[in-house]
């Protein structure tokens, strides 16, 4: 039997839903931000010269403006994310709990592939050494399209990056493309 | 330093680029460890090529954003502000590729006693491709004007002030 044809009225439901906010089980760390800078080969004194950080603008130590989308690392003790490559040889490794937005509600929906339609990113503030971030997820926007290729699923989720004190750091808006 | 000012980037400007050079396996490594990213397309050749056949393992797209990032908080200097960024993927990299960013000011505004300039940023590999191309929104100081606040603040008046739609 084929598949009913998606309709838009499906998908409105989601829009303006809210995820559980996320919280990183640690404050940022001076060791975590050296390696982190060392991966991605920024020299910037901010980022690990004390003296200098604390003549800066940032009065301190502080990680890179896009350091929070990359906050949440799995807690000591918790469920081995690696399991799921020893279960399954083809496992690509990653997780269905990756991701600040991994809690919002699944869409329901045929589609099956996923392709990123692009981020805009809005910066106010860098996340300190010693303070922990918090993300909330919402669907901006979730909207059925149909084109000469078929059908796709244009999915816009807005994440807010806080700090635990309510600090704005930045949003990130992100298009997922369900095809 | 001396502080970059609104009036030292005129439309056509181009920051300084930044330029990481030939991106290895060990580079891509170092990075997936770092933020704990175990997608096997980015360090397990075989998976990689047989699996999802991919030409190579893949260069992080987590890893590019951070630096475009560096080259517009670099380019617009101590006392300039990245506010606003986008970016789409056009092409994977791979690795082995090098890689590095550039930006141009496309359009420039003075309102509320700051300048904001619009840059237009990519990510370029050794054969002159662009991976990686979006626009960024950098906000600077006028020369003996006051000092970009930190942490930024979005004015009622800063509205109108948007990124260009994608190309």
């Amino acid at each position: 039997m084929q598949a009913a044809e998606p309709k838009a009225e499906d998908f409105a439901k989601y829009i303006g839903m809210t995820g559980t906010p996320k919280v990183a089980h640690m404050p940022l760390e001076r060791d975590s931000l050296r390696r982190f800078v060392q991966a991605i080969m920024d020299q910037d004194r901010l980022y690990f010269d004390e003296a200098y950080a604390k003549g800066s603008r940032y009065g301190g130590i502080v990680a890179t403006p896009l350091y929070p989308v990359h906050a949440f690392r799995s807690p000591a003790g918790s469920a081995d994310r690696l399991n799921t490559v020893q279960a399954d040889p083809d496992a690509d490794g990653t997780d269905s709990s990756d991701g600040a937005y991994s809690s919002l509600p699944k869409i329901e929906s045929a589609f099956k592939r996923l392709l990123n339609g692009g981020n805009e990113i809005e910066f106010y503030r860098c996340l300190a050494v010693g303070e922990i971030c918090i993300a909330t997820p919402k669907y901006a926007n979730v909207q059925l399209k149909h084109g000469k290729s078929g059908s796709m699923l244009l999915v816009t989720i807005e994440t807010e990056y806080r700090t635990q004190a309510g600090d704005l750091l930045l949003v990130n808006v992100q298009t997922l493309i369900w095809r | 330093m001396a502080t970059i000012c609104y009036e030292d980037l005129e439309t056509g400007f181009r920051l300084a680029p930044v330029d990481k050079g030939r991106i290895s396996t060990s580079h891509i490594m170092r990075w997936s460890a770092a933020v704990e990213n175990w997608h096997r397309i980015h360090y397990d050749y075989r998976f990689a090529t047989e699996h999802d056949k991919l030409p190579d393992v893949l260069i992080n797209g987590s890893w590019k954003q951070h630096v475009l990032v560096q080259l517009v908080k670099d380019g617009l200097g101590a006392g300039g502000w990245l506010w606003k960024m986008k970016f789409r993927y056009k092409k994977m990299d791979i690795a082995g590729d090098s890689l590095r960013a550039t930006a141009e000011v496309t359009d420039r505004q003075v309102v509320a006693g700051l300048g904001f300039v619009t840059l237009r940023i990519l990510l370029l590999n050794q054969k002159d491709e662009v991976s990686t191309a979006g626009f960024a929104i950098g906000v600077v100081p006028l020369r003996g004007g006051p000092a970009v606040p930190y942490p930024f603040v979005k004015k009622p008046e800063y509205q109108d002030i948007r990124l260009p739609a994608d190309d």
